[in-house]
């Protein structure tokens, strides 16, 4: 029955079908990259061509077909989106779970190390270790997944917190099911939904983070990144120099608006389909 | 209040071992042979043996960690493999800068968020509401260097209406007309980070007004023949406030990531166009300076909105202060 109310309320979210449609597309666009376009690469023979029927985008200064670029681009987003949700959760469940559940010592440093990383600054810790240990897409991504899980473990915990009071858990403990039972499977279960939502913000954070990396010259030189084209564009002075080819930086910076957008309308539903009384 | 205010000291010196600590781990846990992190490897064989021993890399990384802090204590955060300045120095002559555009910032997010976030509480579900929500998503969703460069493409390229990098026109002029001309230079990057930030400081004043509107006190006042006027100045409002400034405090941290971008468009001469030039030129020293530079800032920015919520919430003011 829960099932049921969920898909309704969320079909009846208009907003939330973009975003789950914009997702799709996207996750669509990354798997099937190949099959849509070449990878671009070497130097085209229309150097900063503005949009046209035969390059929607336009050209870059090398002359490669920025749709093209942008579709790989998205690719990568995806990848990196991915190693980072999983490593996030790999930390900050267990992590929220654990400090919510058990009173006393290891909850309250748990709970403190939380703290400190929600405050730490923490886009400029990630641009050191990038700078240190260089660049490539997975190091990227490894690098921003590590410093992702202080909010979901806010999350885990807060909901843990008010599951642990309830009384099928106290039932399970006077049952005798082993803790990491209890942890893992009853409350996980009931909580699921507030982690989701923090998920899918994640996913558009970690896009966000990449490209900013990517931007300040820490992505990887060899694959294609929505960062990485708005990098070569600023490189290039494409954007208070004449000539102004404003198609090569517009193109993928709305990209990467439209995929965060995408993820956070996505969240929002799911937060709405399982808080249905937050709405009125 | 006391007891508060010495477990938040407490936090905040923490947060700023941890990182120097993590400043410390990141140069000696990767696979990159440290030596070559901290000491320029242009600089004669003596003088790297000399400055290898000063940091004490033959030793235990215990030994090794007593010596990076009582080297820190001193000042002393190593040398600039660019320009062979103390870090320290380096990172002064910028911080000004940095803190300068994060305060306007601040200011201008909180004089502009909260009347907007309130208004947008108590307009709960009407037209401004709504698209104020709307705004929220989109601002939360903003890539920096997209609203940076369309703002250079309209106020630069366009219309030359503003300037297009630095913070004032060399050579710098005297007096007033120096401060008009940072001013001038600082318009585009504020109102950048603006957009980034005020989006959080919306959502927070909204979400907690709406939870204060709802709280029988609130009803008890209206009961009592008070006005709307009086009841949201005098009763709600100063309740409502209190998550949002614990909020603005938490977010500083991840303003400093927008600076950084920020700053680095704009050639803004602040710590974030700094990391930006360390990292073309793989300037190690001047990196984990800056992030631990960075971390202390954010730090006592928030150890100062602590102060301010203490002195906003009663319970902490007046009570032993469990919050």
């Amino acid at each position: 029955m829960s099932q049921r109310s969920f898909t309704s309320t969320f079909r009846k979210n208009r907003l939330g079908l973009v975003g789950f449609g914009g997702v799709v597309f996207f996750l669509l666009l990354g798997i099937f990259a190949p099959l849509i376009t070449s990878y671009p690469k070497g130097y085209g023979t229309d150097i900063m061509a503005s949009p046209s029927f035969v390059h929607l985008f336009g050209t870059d200064g090398l002359g490669l077909d920025i749709l093209s670029e942008i579709i790989w681009g998205a690719r990568t987003s995806i990848y990196v989106s991915f190693i980072a949700v999983a490593l996030a959760f790999a930390i900050g469940v267990p992590a929220g779970l654990v400090s919510g559940y058990i009173r006393g010592f290891p909850g309250a440093i748990i709970d403190t190390l939380i703290d400190v990383f929600l405050t730490l600054p923490v886009l400029p810790l990630i641009i050191v270790i990038a700078a240190v240990v260089g660049s490539s897409i997975t190091n990227v991504a490894i690098v921003i997944g590590l410093f992702s899980w202080p909010s979901l473990a806010r999350v885990t915990r807060n909901a843990t917190l008010r599951v642990t009071e309830m009384q099928f858990i106290e039932a399970a403990r006077c049952l005798g099911i082993k803790q990491r039972v209890i942890l893992f499977k009853h409350i996980l279960i009931v909580i699921i939904g507030p982690i989701l939502v923090n998920l899918t913000l994640i996913m558009a954070t970690s896009v966000l983070s990449e490209a900013g990396l990517s931007f300040l010259g820490l992505g990887d030189p060899s694959t294609w990144s929505w960062g990485t084209i708005i990098k070569k564009a600023w490189d290039a002075g494409a954007i208070i120099d004449t000539p102004n080819p404003y198609w090569w930086w517009f193109a993928p910076s709305l990209s990467i608006v439209f995929y965060v957008v995408c993820f956070n309308l996505l969240g929002n539903a799911i937060n709405d389909a399982l808080n249905p009384k937050g709405r009125e | 209040m006391a007891d508060y205010i010495f477990r938040r000291l407490m936090k905040s010196l923490l947060t700023v071992f941890i990182s120097i600590t993590l400043t410390f781990l990141i140069i000696r846990l990767m696979p990159a042979d440290p030596v070559s992190l901290m000491v320029d490897p242009k600089l004669s064989p003596e003088v790297q043996a000399q400055m290898r021993s000063n940091f004490g890399l033959d030793k235990p990384i215990y030994v090794q960690f007593g010596i990076y802090i009582a080297n820190l204590l001193k000042g002393n955060l190593g040398y600039s493999f660019k320009t062979r300045e103390p870090v320290v120095l380096v990172l002064l002559q910028r911080l000004p800068w940095t803190i300068l555009l994060m305060l306007t910032t601040l200011v201008i997010s909180l004089s502009v968020g909260l009347p907007v976030g309130i208004i947008a509480a108590k307009k709960r579900n009407q037209i401004f509401d709504r698209v104020v929500n709307v705004l929220i998503t989109l601002s939360i969703s903003i890539f920096i260097p997209f609203i940076s460069f369309a703002f250079l493409y309209v106020f630069g390229y366009r219309l030359h209406l503003l300037p297009t990098g630095g913070a004032y026109t060399p050579p710098p002029s005297l007096g007033f007309k120096y401060v008009l001309d940072i001013a001038r230079h600082s318009i585009l990057p504020t109102l950048t980070l603006f957009l980034g930030n005020a989006a959080t400081i919306i959502l927070y004043s909204r979400n907690s007004m709406i939870d204060v509107l709802k709280e029988d006190y609130i009803r008890t006042a209206f009961a009592k023949g008070w006005n709307d006027r009086y009841v949201t100045r005098q009763h709600a409002l100063k309740n409502a406030l209190i998550p949002t400034v614990t909020i603005t405090g938490l977010m500083i941290g991840s303003m400093m990531g927008g600076a950084i971008m920020t700053e680095t468009i704009y050639a803004w001469p602040g710590v974030g166009r700094l990391i930006y030039d360390a990292v073309s030129a793989m300037d190690y020293p001047v990196l984990q300076g800056a992030f631990l530079m960075l971390s202390i800032t954010v730090v006592a920015m928030n150890f100062i909105t602590d102060l301010i919520v203490a002195k906003l919430d009663p319970r902490i003011r007046l009570a032993g202060g469990r919050a």
